[in-house]
Protein backbone atom coordinates (compact mmCIF):
# COMPACT_ATOMS: atom_id res chain seq x y z
CA UNK A 1 0.00 0.00 0.00
CA UNK A 2 1.28 3.40 -0.90
CA UNK A 3 1.63 6.09 1.74
CA UNK A 4 1.85 9.87 1.73
CA UNK A 5 4.94 11.32 3.35
CA UNK A 6 7.08 14.41 3.65
CA UNK A 7 10.76 13.88 2.92
CA UNK A 8 13.41 16.32 4.02
CA UNK A 9 16.30 17.06 1.68
CA UNK A 10 19.30 15.77 3.64
CA UNK A 11 22.07 15.66 1.05
CA UNK A 12 22.84 16.54 -2.55
CA UNK A 13 25.45 14.79 -4.67
CA UNK A 14 26.29 16.13 -8.12
CA UNK A 15 27.30 13.54 -10.71
CA UNK A 16 27.98 16.20 -13.33
CA UNK A 17 26.76 19.63 -14.37
CA UNK A 18 23.18 18.54 -14.90
CA UNK A 19 22.79 15.21 -13.08
CA UNK A 20 22.21 15.07 -9.37
CA UNK A 21 21.25 12.71 -6.57
CA UNK A 22 18.91 14.00 -3.90
CA UNK A 23 18.78 12.17 -0.58
CA UNK A 24 15.47 12.50 1.22
CA UNK A 25 15.19 11.70 4.91
CA UNK A 26 11.81 10.11 5.67
CA UNK A 27 10.02 10.14 9.03
CA UNK A 28 9.10 6.44 8.74
CA UNK A 29 10.27 3.38 6.84
CA UNK A 30 9.05 3.16 3.26
CA UNK A 31 8.29 -0.43 2.33
CA UNK A 32 9.19 -0.65 -1.35
CA UNK A 33 10.50 -3.19 -3.83
CA UNK A 34 13.75 -2.58 -5.73
CA UNK A 35 12.84 -0.71 -8.92
CA UNK A 36 9.75 1.12 -7.70
CA UNK A 37 9.28 4.87 -7.76
CA UNK A 38 7.93 7.69 -5.65
CA UNK A 39 5.58 10.36 -6.90
CA UNK A 40 6.59 13.87 -5.85
CA UNK A 41 4.02 16.62 -5.52
CA UNK A 42 5.85 19.82 -6.33
CA UNK A 43 4.36 23.29 -5.74
CA UNK A 44 5.36 25.17 -8.88
CA UNK A 45 3.70 28.29 -10.26
CA UNK A 46 0.58 27.95 -8.12
CA UNK A 47 -0.03 24.39 -9.28
CA UNK A 48 0.93 21.00 -7.95
CA UNK A 49 3.11 19.16 -10.43
CA UNK A 50 3.23 15.39 -10.11
CA UNK A 51 6.64 13.99 -10.97
CA UNK A 52 7.68 10.35 -10.63
CA UNK A 53 11.24 9.49 -9.61
CA UNK A 54 12.67 6.01 -9.37
CA UNK A 55 14.19 5.14 -6.05
CA UNK A 56 17.92 4.72 -6.66
CA UNK A 57 18.62 3.44 -3.14
CA UNK A 58 17.80 0.03 -1.69
CA UNK A 59 14.90 -0.91 0.61
CA UNK A 60 17.46 -1.67 3.34
CA UNK A 61 18.10 2.10 3.59
CA UNK A 62 14.40 2.83 3.62
CA UNK A 63 14.43 6.07 5.63
CA UNK A 64 17.09 7.60 3.42
CA UNK A 65 15.76 7.64 -0.07
CA UNK A 66 17.90 8.54 -3.06
CA UNK A 67 16.46 9.87 -6.29
CA UNK A 68 18.51 10.65 -9.36
CA UNK A 69 17.55 13.30 -11.82
CA UNK A 70 18.67 15.29 -14.81
CA UNK A 71 18.10 19.01 -15.04
CA UNK A 72 15.67 19.08 -17.95
CA UNK A 73 15.94 22.26 -20.05
CA UNK A 74 12.65 24.11 -19.53
CA UNK A 75 11.45 21.38 -17.16
CA UNK A 76 9.69 23.05 -14.20
CA UNK A 77 9.81 19.95 -11.97
CA UNK A 78 13.55 19.35 -12.25
CA UNK A 79 14.33 23.07 -11.95
CA UNK A 80 12.29 23.20 -8.75
CA UNK A 81 14.13 20.20 -7.29
CA UNK A 82 17.56 21.47 -8.36
CA UNK A 83 16.78 24.75 -6.59
CA UNK A 84 15.79 23.20 -3.25
CA UNK A 85 18.00 24.06 -0.26
CA UNK A 86 19.08 21.43 2.24
CA UNK A 87 16.38 20.93 4.85
CA UNK A 88 13.53 21.70 2.46
CA UNK A 89 10.60 19.31 2.46
CA UNK A 90 9.23 17.36 -0.49
CA UNK A 91 5.73 15.92 -0.35
CA UNK A 92 5.58 12.49 -1.92
CA UNK A 93 3.49 9.35 -2.27
CA UNK A 94 4.66 5.85 -2.90
CA UNK A 95 5.90 3.34 -3.51
CA UNK A 96 4.43 2.87 -6.97
CA UNK A 97 5.15 0.88 -10.06
CA UNK A 98 5.31 -2.65 -11.36
CA UNK A 99 8.87 -2.49 -12.67
CA UNK A 100 10.68 -4.24 -9.85
CA UNK A 101 12.80 -7.23 -8.96
CA UNK A 102 12.36 -8.96 -5.63
CA UNK A 103 14.51 -12.02 -6.24
CA UNK A 104 17.06 -12.98 -8.85
CA UNK A 105 15.37 -14.83 -11.72
CA UNK A 106 16.27 -18.47 -12.37
CA UNK A 107 17.95 -17.42 -15.60
CA UNK A 108 20.65 -15.12 -16.87
CA UNK A 109 19.59 -11.60 -15.96
CA UNK A 110 20.51 -8.66 -18.15
CA UNK A 111 20.04 -5.07 -17.06
CA UNK A 112 20.10 -2.43 -19.76
CA UNK A 113 20.45 1.09 -18.41
CA UNK A 114 20.72 4.24 -20.49
CA UNK A 115 22.05 7.28 -18.59
CA UNK A 116 19.99 8.02 -15.48
CA UNK A 117 17.96 4.92 -16.32
CA UNK A 118 20.37 3.21 -13.98
CA UNK A 119 18.39 4.65 -11.02
CA UNK A 120 15.85 1.82 -10.60
CA UNK A 121 18.33 -0.74 -11.97
CA UNK A 122 20.80 -0.08 -9.15
CA UNK A 123 18.64 -1.48 -6.30
CA UNK A 124 17.40 -4.25 -8.61
CA UNK A 125 20.97 -5.24 -9.39
CA UNK A 126 21.94 -5.23 -5.72
CA UNK A 127 18.93 -7.42 -4.93
CA UNK A 128 19.69 -9.76 -7.83
CA UNK A 129 23.22 -10.23 -6.51
CA UNK A 130 22.06 -10.66 -2.91
CA UNK A 131 19.67 -13.43 -3.99
CA UNK A 132 21.88 -14.83 -6.76
CA UNK A 133 20.93 -18.18 -8.20
CA UNK A 134 24.26 -18.91 -9.84
CA UNK A 135 23.11 -17.64 -13.20
CA UNK A 136 25.07 -14.80 -14.79
CA UNK A 137 24.03 -11.24 -14.02
CA UNK A 138 24.95 -8.61 -16.60
CA UNK A 139 24.64 -4.87 -16.83
CA UNK A 140 25.06 -2.90 -20.01
CA UNK A 141 25.41 0.73 -18.95
CA UNK A 142 25.06 3.24 -21.74
CA UNK A 143 26.35 6.77 -21.29
CA UNK A 144 27.90 9.62 -23.26
CA UNK A 145 31.37 8.44 -22.20
CA UNK A 146 32.86 5.78 -19.89
CA UNK A 147 33.49 8.46 -17.23
CA UNK A 148 29.81 9.38 -17.24
CA UNK A 149 28.59 5.93 -16.21
CA UNK A 150 26.79 6.62 -12.95
CA UNK A 151 27.82 4.65 -9.82
CA UNK A 152 30.86 3.42 -11.69
CA UNK A 153 33.00 2.74 -8.58
CA UNK A 154 30.14 0.84 -7.00
CA UNK A 155 29.68 -1.27 -10.14
CA UNK A 156 33.36 -2.13 -10.15
CA UNK A 157 33.22 -3.14 -6.49
CA UNK A 158 30.13 -5.28 -7.09
CA UNK A 159 31.84 -7.04 -9.99
CA UNK A 160 34.83 -7.81 -7.76
CA UNK A 161 32.66 -9.14 -4.95
CA UNK A 162 30.21 -11.14 -7.10
CA UNK A 163 31.81 -13.32 -9.77
CA UNK A 164 28.51 -13.96 -11.64
CA UNK A 165 28.26 -10.22 -12.24
CA UNK A 166 29.90 -8.34 -15.09
CA UNK A 167 29.14 -4.92 -16.44
CA UNK A 168 30.15 -3.09 -19.56
CA UNK A 169 29.95 0.44 -20.83
CA UNK A 170 28.62 1.18 -24.29
CA UNK A 171 28.14 4.59 -25.92
CA UNK A 172 24.48 5.64 -25.69
CA UNK A 173 24.04 5.85 -29.43
CA UNK A 174 25.30 2.28 -29.86
CA UNK A 175 23.12 0.61 -27.24
CA UNK A 176 20.58 -0.97 -29.60
CA UNK A 177 23.30 -2.32 -31.91
CA UNK A 178 25.28 -3.71 -28.99
CA UNK A 179 22.21 -5.40 -27.51
CA UNK A 180 21.41 -6.93 -30.87
CA UNK A 181 24.97 -8.17 -31.29
CA UNK A 182 25.25 -9.67 -27.79
CA UNK A 183 21.79 -11.01 -27.14
CA UNK A 184 20.23 -11.65 -30.54
CA UNK A 185 22.93 -12.49 -33.08
CA UNK A 186 25.55 -14.18 -30.90
CA UNK A 187 23.50 -17.23 -29.85
CA UNK A 188 20.06 -18.81 -29.94
CA UNK A 189 19.59 -18.68 -26.16
CA UNK A 190 16.26 -16.98 -25.49
CA UNK A 191 15.99 -17.82 -21.80
CA UNK A 192 17.47 -14.52 -20.56
CA UNK A 193 15.49 -12.03 -18.51
CA UNK A 194 15.83 -8.34 -19.34
CA UNK A 195 15.21 -5.23 -17.29
CA UNK A 196 15.47 -2.03 -19.30
CA UNK A 197 15.31 1.59 -18.21
CA UNK A 198 16.07 4.87 -19.89
CA UNK A 199 14.64 8.06 -21.29
CA UNK A 200 12.74 8.20 -24.56
CA UNK A 201 12.47 5.95 -27.58
CA UNK A 202 15.51 3.80 -26.84
CA UNK A 203 13.40 1.85 -24.35
CA UNK A 204 10.63 0.69 -26.73
CA UNK A 205 13.31 0.17 -29.39
CA UNK A 206 15.12 -2.32 -27.13
CA UNK A 207 11.85 -3.92 -26.01
CA UNK A 208 10.75 -4.53 -29.60
CA UNK A 209 14.20 -5.69 -30.70
CA UNK A 210 14.29 -8.38 -28.00
CA UNK A 211 10.69 -9.51 -28.26
CA UNK A 212 10.86 -9.78 -32.04
CA UNK A 213 14.02 -11.84 -31.67
CA UNK A 214 12.08 -14.46 -29.73
CA UNK A 215 12.32 -13.48 -26.09
CA UNK A 216 9.04 -13.94 -24.23
CA UNK A 217 7.04 -10.77 -23.75
CA UNK A 218 7.19 -11.05 -19.96
CA UNK A 219 10.90 -11.78 -20.02
CA UNK A 220 11.44 -8.22 -21.24
CA UNK A 221 10.48 -5.80 -18.49
CA UNK A 222 11.04 -2.10 -18.92
CA UNK A 223 10.38 1.37 -17.65
CA UNK A 224 10.36 4.27 -20.03
CA UNK A 225 10.64 7.88 -18.86
CA UNK B 1 -20.29 17.63 -27.57
CA UNK B 2 -18.84 14.35 -26.33
CA UNK B 3 -20.42 12.79 -23.29
CA UNK B 4 -18.52 10.94 -20.57
CA UNK B 5 -20.57 9.13 -17.96
CA UNK B 6 -18.55 8.25 -14.87
CA UNK B 7 -19.63 5.50 -12.51
CA UNK B 8 -17.92 4.63 -9.26
CA UNK B 9 -17.58 1.25 -7.62
CA UNK B 10 -17.47 3.14 -4.32
CA UNK B 11 -21.16 4.00 -4.71
CA UNK B 12 -20.55 7.71 -5.27
CA UNK B 13 -23.26 9.21 -7.48
CA UNK B 14 -22.72 8.98 -11.22
CA UNK B 15 -21.34 12.05 -12.94
CA UNK B 16 -22.03 13.08 -16.51
CA UNK B 17 -19.52 15.33 -18.25
CA UNK B 18 -20.12 17.01 -21.58
CA UNK B 19 -17.12 18.47 -23.31
CA UNK B 20 -15.67 19.44 -26.67
CA UNK B 21 -12.69 17.13 -27.48
CA UNK B 22 -11.28 19.79 -29.83
CA UNK B 23 -10.54 22.00 -26.80
CA UNK B 24 -8.10 19.53 -25.22
CA UNK B 25 -5.87 19.64 -23.23
CA UNK B 26 -8.08 20.61 -20.32
CA UNK B 27 -5.28 20.52 -17.73
CA UNK B 28 -1.66 19.34 -17.63
CA UNK B 29 -1.55 15.60 -16.86
CA UNK B 30 -2.11 12.66 -19.19
CA UNK B 31 -2.47 12.71 -22.95
CA UNK B 32 -4.50 15.74 -24.09
CA UNK B 33 -8.17 14.75 -24.26
CA UNK B 34 -7.61 11.52 -22.33
CA UNK B 35 -10.08 10.25 -19.77
CA UNK B 36 -7.66 11.41 -17.06
CA UNK B 37 -7.41 14.88 -18.62
CA UNK B 38 -11.20 15.23 -18.78
CA UNK B 39 -11.85 13.88 -15.28
CA UNK B 40 -9.25 16.05 -13.56
CA UNK B 41 -10.54 19.13 -15.37
CA UNK B 42 -14.02 18.39 -14.02
CA UNK B 43 -13.01 17.94 -10.41
CA UNK B 44 -12.94 14.14 -10.37
CA UNK B 45 -9.77 12.88 -8.75
CA UNK B 46 -8.19 9.94 -10.51
CA UNK B 47 -4.85 8.83 -9.07
CA UNK B 48 -1.94 9.22 -11.51
CA UNK B 49 1.24 8.62 -9.57
CA UNK B 50 3.50 8.78 -12.62
CA UNK B 51 2.06 12.13 -13.66
CA UNK B 52 -0.04 10.62 -16.45
CA UNK B 53 2.97 9.37 -18.42
CA UNK B 54 2.03 5.72 -18.95
CA UNK B 55 4.46 4.44 -16.34
CA UNK B 56 2.10 2.93 -13.75
CA UNK B 57 -1.45 1.58 -13.44
CA UNK B 58 -2.89 3.94 -10.85
CA UNK B 59 -5.36 5.51 -13.34
CA UNK B 60 -6.84 2.16 -14.39
CA UNK B 61 -10.50 2.47 -15.49
CA UNK B 62 -12.95 0.02 -17.01
CA UNK B 63 -14.74 1.18 -20.16
CA UNK B 64 -18.36 0.02 -20.01
CA UNK B 65 -19.45 1.62 -23.28
CA UNK B 66 -17.83 3.41 -26.18
CA UNK B 67 -14.53 1.53 -26.37
CA UNK B 68 -14.60 2.10 -30.13
CA UNK B 69 -14.53 5.86 -29.62
CA UNK B 70 -11.22 5.77 -27.76
CA UNK B 71 -7.73 5.96 -29.23
CA UNK B 72 -6.05 2.58 -29.57
CA UNK B 73 -3.69 1.25 -26.94
CA UNK B 74 0.03 0.80 -27.49
CA UNK B 75 2.33 -1.94 -26.17
CA UNK B 76 3.44 0.16 -23.20
CA UNK B 77 -0.14 0.53 -21.99
CA UNK B 78 -0.93 -3.15 -22.55
CA UNK B 79 2.22 -4.23 -20.72
CA UNK B 80 1.26 -2.10 -17.73
CA UNK B 81 -2.37 -3.20 -17.75
CA UNK B 82 -1.17 -6.81 -17.53
CA UNK B 83 -0.09 -5.94 -14.00
CA UNK B 84 -3.17 -3.96 -12.98
CA UNK B 85 -5.33 -5.47 -10.27
CA UNK B 86 -8.86 -6.23 -11.47
CA UNK B 87 -7.93 -6.27 -15.15
CA UNK B 88 -10.89 -6.69 -17.56
CA UNK B 89 -11.03 -7.00 -21.37
CA UNK B 90 -12.12 -3.35 -21.54
CA UNK B 91 -9.60 -1.96 -19.07
CA UNK B 92 -7.69 1.14 -20.10
CA UNK B 93 -5.27 3.53 -18.51
CA UNK B 94 -7.09 6.82 -18.05
CA UNK B 95 -3.98 8.78 -19.03
CA UNK B 96 -3.69 7.05 -22.42
CA UNK B 97 -7.27 6.56 -23.68
CA UNK B 98 -8.12 9.68 -25.67
CA UNK B 99 -11.67 10.65 -26.63
CA UNK B 100 -11.38 12.19 -30.09
CA UNK B 101 -14.89 11.82 -31.52
CA UNK B 102 -17.02 14.92 -30.75
CA UNK B 103 -20.16 12.72 -30.72
CA UNK B 104 -18.70 9.98 -28.53
CA UNK B 105 -20.70 8.60 -25.65
CA UNK B 106 -18.46 6.84 -23.21
CA UNK B 107 -19.24 5.15 -19.93
CA UNK B 108 -16.32 4.49 -17.58
CA UNK B 109 -16.32 2.67 -14.29
CA UNK B 110 -13.81 3.64 -11.65
CA UNK B 111 -12.78 0.69 -9.47
CA UNK B 112 -12.48 1.32 -5.73
CA UNK B 113 -8.76 0.58 -5.72
CA UNK B 114 -8.19 3.21 -8.42
CA UNK B 115 -9.58 5.88 -6.11
CA UNK B 116 -8.14 4.76 -2.84
CA UNK B 117 -4.58 3.55 -3.15
CA UNK B 118 -2.93 5.60 -0.48
CA UNK B 119 -3.08 4.31 3.06
CA UNK B 120 -4.91 6.73 5.33
CA UNK B 121 -7.11 8.18 2.57
CA UNK B 122 -10.36 7.15 4.23
CA UNK B 123 -10.84 3.43 4.30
Amino acid sequence: MAVELEGRLAEVVDHGADTRSLFLRLPVDLDFRPGQFISCQLPVGGKTLIRPYSIASSPEESRRLEILLNLVPGGPGSHYLFGLPLGATVRLTGPWGSFFLERAPEAETVFLADGTGIAPIRPMLRRALATATGHPVRLVAAAASPQRVLYRAELEALAQAHPPFRWEYVPSGALADEVSRRYVERDADRSRRFFICGVGTIVPTLRDLLRRAGYERRAVQYEKW
Amino acid sequence: MAKLRVQFESGEPERVIEFDPARAPFQHDGRPGSILDVLLAHGIHLEHACGGNCACTTCHVVVKKGMEHLSGSEDAEEDLLDKAPGLTPTSRLGCQAVIEDPDAEIVVWIPKYTINQISGHGG
